[in-house]
């Protein structure tokens, strides 16, 4: 570690990150219009434009202080927080460049590179982003290691295979072998291993030694703030719900990639409170909320305005979705007492490593506890292991349940793949439909 | 038994008298197949389902699904779980990345389960019958590597199509039987008269055999290949006799050439395709990129960019298993041909 460099981030931390979260602030002074068929936004949304704002800015000053991590959402974080790595995570990286409807722009950059315009645009963005140095949120610290886990998918090893090589910077792969029926003795184990075999090369790259006392601190906090986001979650069971799960897709980003530090765990808290208060007052986060519905899949980050405010117009409010669930579901397998293999089991089972039976049950289920009245998935060309089964999963769905169901054939960040036409024709009779049947 | 690409203890099947007929490319056009899968999902996922939802009276033990990739990891539970089929459907988890001790012994587990999950339906296993298997395994790998190194020093009279008709029979035939079909190859003592061109093949599949008599027609002789069907599982060197069933079932694994679809290192990868090169006297190679195959797609980038560098020609075709050659696929096949054969008269 550099004195000065720790200087620096010090100084940056106390007194830039403020100064430019006061800078930030009074430029948003002037609100944007809000569309007359949302009710009243929620607070806690300059609270997390700080926090990620701040997370970003800081990243750059990081080098020299703190050893620096790309990671991917669905790994195992708390183990590189117990040698206090600077984590950044390229998916949500990468579903900022969509938002900001830049993907095609980055995308453009990797293939130019080589890369096919057929792999996932998360990574096709973030290696644009690798190639070119360019970024929405000014400056990306270059990793020190990288951290991977197929239980989302297996692009993400191949991914960051590509960022391995080209970098030349270590890569643990977190291998986390598919729920086909339910997880055996033999798996648990093996990941179990698998984490405490990455203890000495996560002490060599950090130059920290591990210390089980804090790595139990970390996964207690952690355990706490998904239990949080579980119970922000739930409260969308009000009718009306006091957010839509739009709003959910923005304030999920704390809890993928700040997961285990206290920043994420006050956070929650703030927000928990404000749904609370919404939730005893009435205060919907549309105005008029006559129909329920439930996303399938990651968001098309391009589109989320847009979506948001065509159903909203049409009095239609997303109240849960598998995607914001993910990462609360399995929360309730983390045991301070028996730490690695209770991570075994937390981060071996989640949603995109599980099953499509697992799937069903976890669907139907929502859509029993939420009230759902109709379904929107979203097909992307991005992702297999959500995509590959939508169509049987909806069949299942529709018979089982009666109820109405759309797919939308899109893309997760790569905004050239929408075609506004078309997926406009879809869900206007989508909407016929749901409104049809549900007044009979 | 119907067994999808790609990786799996085939001697464990044969143990319980179960031949595995394996489904890469099966014939026919894609139609069923298309109201269960996005348009955007590989031909090899697609052309499975469409065979496995006509319920082929030959397939009559079940359908194994090895973990390959993210589309055949889920075209495993959509079958099972959701579309439903009247034969069992069994899974083999292939550990991914790097491979260490953990790695080593979970493989082990992975096959003790395997063998478990057989044994209820097939009773008991005989380990004596194992044991054989691990032999006859042992045989025909002994002889696939003894054909592969006769193919790169020119002492294998076949050409194209008929090297990777034999190569594929593994696909379909019994064991025994296929041991005797490598038995009857003529390994030449000496190297005949060589193609004037020679190049190395890399992909899922070999190309399809119209490619292949295209390639024969021009002169041009693929003498090694780095295909998950074909070289991809055949051990990187000679083995020793199996002792123990489950050690060399595992030692097997842990010795096959890199591999996208495992999550090989790409040094690594890079390491013995240009050993591949260097050794079978390679001029050019050829990339047969199944579209939509994320795997091969991610790696195959770097790998073009490192033999570019290396100043050896490179062409890359994208199939979509139609078994049909495009008017433009040939010519740039020409083109790369002539390129091959400048260079060999230089």
């Amino acid at each position: 570690m550099s004195i000065r460099a720790e200087l620096k981030y010090k100084i940056m931390k106390d007194y830039g990150a403020p100064a430019l979260m006061a800078f930030q602030d009074f430029r948003r002074r002037k609100p944007r219009p809000i569309h007359e068929a949302f009710g009243p936004p929620l607070e806690s949304n300059k609270r997390l434009k700080e926090i990620l704002s701040r997370h970003y800015f800081l990243s750059r000053y990081a080098p020299g202080v703190k050893k620096v991590a790309w990671v991917t959402s669905g790994a195992p974080v708390e183990l590189l927080r117990a040698f206090d790595f600077y984590t950044i995570y390229p998916e949500n990286h990468s579903a900022l460049v969509g938002a900001k409807k830049q993907g095609a722009e980055y995308c453009g950059i990797a293939e130019g590179s080589g890369f096919s315009q057929d792999l996932c645009s998360y990574a096709r963005i973030d290696l644009g982003h690798m190639l070119s140095g360019k970024t929405p949120a000014g400056k990306l610290p270059k990793p020190d290691l990288l951290f991977c886990s197929n239980n989302i998918c297996q692009t993400v090893l191949y991914w960051y295979k590509a960022i391995a090589h080209e970098l030349d910077i270590p890569l643990i792969h977190f291998d986390a072998p598919f729920v086909t029926t339910e997880q055996t003795e033999a798996d648990i184990n093996y990941m179990a291993q698998q984490l405490q075999d990455m203890i000495p090369i996560l002490e060599r790259v950090s130059g920290r030694v591990f210390y089980l006392n804090i790595f139990e601190e970390i996964l207690e906090r952690s355990m706490e703030t998904s239990r949080t986001w579980g119970a922000i979650l739930e409260a969308m069971k009000a009718q009306p719900a006091p957010m839509t799960i739009f709003d959910a897709f923005g304030h999920l980003a704390p809890i993928v990639s700040l997961r285990g530090l206290p920043v994420a765990q006050d956070y929650y808290h703030i927000l928990m409170d404000e749904i609370d208060t919404r939730v005893t007052h009435g205060i919907g986060a549309i105005r008029d909320e006559r129909y329920r519905l439930i996303w399938d899949n990651i968001a098309i980050w391009y589109k989320v305005r847009f979506l948001a405010t065509f159903f909203a117009e049409r009095k239609m409010n997303f109240v849960t979705a598998t995607y914001t669930n993910a990462w609360a579901e399995t929360t309730g397998y983390l045991d301070v007492k028996d730490p690695w293999k209770s991570m075994a089991k937390t981060y071996g089972q989640i949603i995109l490593n599980n099953n499509l039976k697992h799937r069903l049950d976890l669907m139907k289920k929502m859509i029993k506890t939420y009230a759902v009245d109709g379904m929107v998935m979203h097909s992307t060309r991005s992702c297999k292991p959500y995509s590959v089964g939508q169509f049987d999963l909806r069949k299942a769905i529709t018979a089982d349940l009666d109820l109405p169901a759309v797919i939308l054939d899109a893309d997760i960040a790569d905004e050239r793949v929408w075609s506004e036409q078309q997926i406009q024709t879809r869900l206007e009779a989508f909407c016929e439909t749901l409104e049809g049947s549900k007044h009979g | 038994m119907g067994v999808l690409p790609a990786l799996y203890p085939r001697e464990l099947l044969w143990a319980f008298d179960i031949h595995a007929a394996e489904i890469w490319d099966p014939p026919g056009e894609i139609l069923h197949a298309n109201a269960h899968l996005q348009t955007t999902i590989c031909p090899i996922v697609k052309k499975s389902l469409e065979f496995i939802l006509k319920e082929p009276q030959i397939i009559n033990a079940g359908y194994l699904f090895p973990h390959t990739c993210d589309s055949l990891q889920n075209l495993s539970t959509q079958v099972k779980d959701l579309i439903g089929v009247s034969l069992p459907v069994y899974t083999f988890y292939n550990p991914k990345g790097s491979f260490n001790n953990t790695t080593t012994k979970y493989y082990q587990d992975i096959l003790k389960n395997f063998q478990s999950t057989l044994e209820v339906s097939h009773g008991p296993l005989n380990p004596e019958k194992l044991a054989a298997a691990c032999v006859l395994s042992h045989k025909i790998d002994s002889h696939l590597l003894a054909i592969q190194q006769a193919r790169m020093a020119d002492r294998l009279s076949l050409n194209n199509v008929e090297y990777f008709k034999l190569m594929r029979a593994q696909e379909y035939l019994l064991p025994i039987d296929y041991l005797n079909l490598l038995q009857q190859v003529d390994l030449l003592e000496q190297p005949f008269e060589a193609s004037k061109a020679r190049m190395m093949v890399s992909g899922i599949l070999p190309p399809p055999p119209e490619i292949l008599e295209f390639l024969d027609e021009l002169g041009l002789s693929i003498v090694a290949d780095d295909l998950l069907a074909v070289s991809r599982r055949i051990p990187k060197f000679a083995m020793d006799s199996p002792d123990a069933p489950l050690d060399y079932l595992t030692d097997r694994f842990f010795v096959l050439p890199p591999c996208s679809t495992r999550g090989s290192d790409l040094d690594e990868r890079l390491h013995y395709l240009n050993s591949r090169m260097d050794e079978s006297r390679a001029q050019g190679i050829l990339f047969d990129m199944v579209k939509f195959c994320e795997p091969e797609l991610f790696d195959h980038r770097l790998l073009v960019k490192t033999f570019r560098g290396r100043n050896i020609p490179v062409l890359t075709l994208e199939t979509e298993l139609d078994h049909h050659i495009s008017g433009q696929d040939k010519t740039r096949i020409e083109a790369f041909t002539e390129l091959l054969f400048e260079m060999v008269s230089a």
